[in-house]
């Protein structure tokens, strides 16, 4: 068989953030020394050291590491919302990025509204939307509640909301950011079937989260980040021991 | 691709909502914000002075489009600011946003010239296809500017916010220094000559003309809007290419 395409590629990623030593970015602070502008005071931060990545069509790859190891940049990056600062990105297919569950959602407008607004924000077609409505709000369980404003909702409704138009979003590639750790026990067991059925699919999903049981339980492969670098573990075994060890 | 039109859509429906959500009087405040200026400005205007004629016309819409181009101004310049949770988590083209700024400002318009188009009822202007096709060279002349500025204002925003104020202080210039409130007879010659370098000045001159004063309207009144309206596309143009050069960094300085 001939050797699967990669759906992304890595290829050296770097990525330094500058981080300023004396904060100034206001005129009057400009003015009281001009030469700053030329010789700026701080230094190149470099969150990510040279990561290689190759992820396959199917794979559910998972990333762990402490906060500040870079996944979330990591993911940006994937996700186009960052340049790399040298290195190149390749994406084989459509792609959706969950770093954020209701992108857009806003308070003072209604859950109908906002299905639509956060649903075209994630790239869905309107017409895909409004035949999907009636499904969206029954997988959230809000159908009484779709003409209320947001703002009035519990957290843990907007949270469903959100998720279930995240779900109606079709993509090759799901990017998610700790996003399963919303909503109570019954829902979370529906969002667990989600990510069964994008698996069956076929689909690629990578997963940044702190939750060794997601890993063990839905990834085939897990990668740890630490300090800019991915660490060289094989199995998802190792992965959670070594997270789990800091 | 990217549902390009259907986001701008969106983002524009939305925002347009927004605005006077939770305010009785909502989408009247449209229109009663330039209407105010208009009464204060007239009710002093005309006890100084004996008024030319078509002067009220002339003033209701030299206001009327003078708050087009500052809410244009503003609303674009603001744009990638207030999408910053957005733009932050999902890549999109970034351009979506200022287009819809300066769009939602184009549509008050809109509803300003309905208020116009009520005022005509008791003061008919005279209105040829010519005219209007010049107002409306005029109106698009706007539009293609304050989108070209915008583009440049959104990002350096970002980076640098004292522009905010900066702004501010010259769209009060701008609105002194374009013939709104008087006519550009009145002034001393010199002064005419300087007061010709502003673009809006033709623009609102133009406009004027095409709208209220239509019978006027000669091939030459458009080669000369023809050439603002050329350098509003060179603004433009100008302001898509620094846009595109800079918005790929920007995630990173919100």
């Amino acid at each position: 068989m001939e050797p699967k395409k990669p759906i992304i590629q890595l290829k050296n990623i770097k990525k330094s953030f500058f981080l300023p030593h004396e904060k100034h970015n206001t005129f009057v602070e400009f003015a009281s020394n001009p030469m700053r502008l030329f010789k700026r005071s701080g230094e190149q931060y470099q969150v990510l050291k040279d990561i290689d990545m190759e992820i396959y069509p199917g794979e559910f790859v998972g990333i762990m590491g402490r906060n500040g190891s870079g996944k979330s940049t990591l993911l940006k990056i994937m996700a186009g919302i960052y340049e790399p600062t040298s290195g190149k990105v390749i994406v084989n297919g459509k792609m959706v990025p969950f770093l954020e569950l209701g992108v857009g959602f806003n308070p003072e407008l209604s859950g109908r509204e906002n299905v639509y607004l956060n649903g075209v924000i994630l790239g869905m077609k309107k017409s895909a939307l409004k035949d999907k409505y009636k499904e969206i709000v029954e997988f959230a369980e809000l159908e009484k509640f779709m003409d209320a404003p947001l703002k009035n909702y519990s957290s843990g409704m907007q949270v469903r909301l959100a998720f279930s138009i995240a779900i109606m979003a079709d993509a090759d590639v799901y990017l998610l950011d700790e996003v399963l750790a919303v909503g109570d026990v019954a829902f979370q067991e529906k969002c667990f079937n989600v990510f069964r059925k994008y698996k069956a699919d076929g689909k690629t999903v990578i997963l940044v989260t702190h939750s060794p049981q997601s890993v063990k339980d839905f990834c085939d492969r897990a990668v740890f980040l630490k300090d800019g670098v991915i660490q060289p573990y094989n199995s998802v075994d190792d992965v959670i021991q070594a997270y789990i060890n800091g | 691709m990217f549902n390009y039109l259907e986001l701008l859509w969106q983002f524009i429906s939305t925002d347009f909502k927004l605005r006077y959500k939770n305010s009785y009087l909502g989408l009247v405040w449209i229109v009663l914000k330039p209407l105010a200026m208009f009464s204060v400005i007239y009710v002093i205007w005309s006890n100084i002075f004996k008024q030319p004629p078509d002067y009220k016309m002339g003033l209701l819409l030299g206001i009327i489009m003078m708050n087009l181009f500052s809410e244009a101004v503003m609303m674009g310049m603001d744009s990638l600011m207030t999408k910053a949770g957005i733009i932050l988590k999902i890549k999109f083209p970034r351009e979506v946003v200022v287009y819809s700024g300066v769009t939602i400002a184009l549509f008050d318009f809109l509803f300003n010239m309905v208020v116009f188009a009520i005022f005509c009822i008791f003061t008919p202007v005279n209105v040829t296809v010519l005219g209007f096709l010049l107002f409306l060279l005029a109106i698009l002349s706007i539009f293609v500017l304050t989108l070209g500025l915008s583009l440049f204002s959104s990002i350096i925003f970002i980076k640098l916010r004292d522009i905010h104020n900066l702004v501010e202080v010259f769209l009060q210039l701008i609105f002194w220094a374009t013939p709104v409130y008087y006519t550009l007879e009145m002034l001393p010659e010199r002064m005419q000559q300087i007061i010709k370098f502003n673009p809006l000045t033709l623009i609102v001159t133009y406009a004027r003309k095409g709208l209220i004063a239509g019978d006027g309207v000669r091939a030459e009144d458009f080669l000369q809007l023809g050439v603002v309206f050329l350098i509003c596309c060179v603004v433009l143009l100008l302001g898509n290419m620094f846009f595109r050069s800079r918005v790929s960094k920007i995630a990173e300085y919100f």
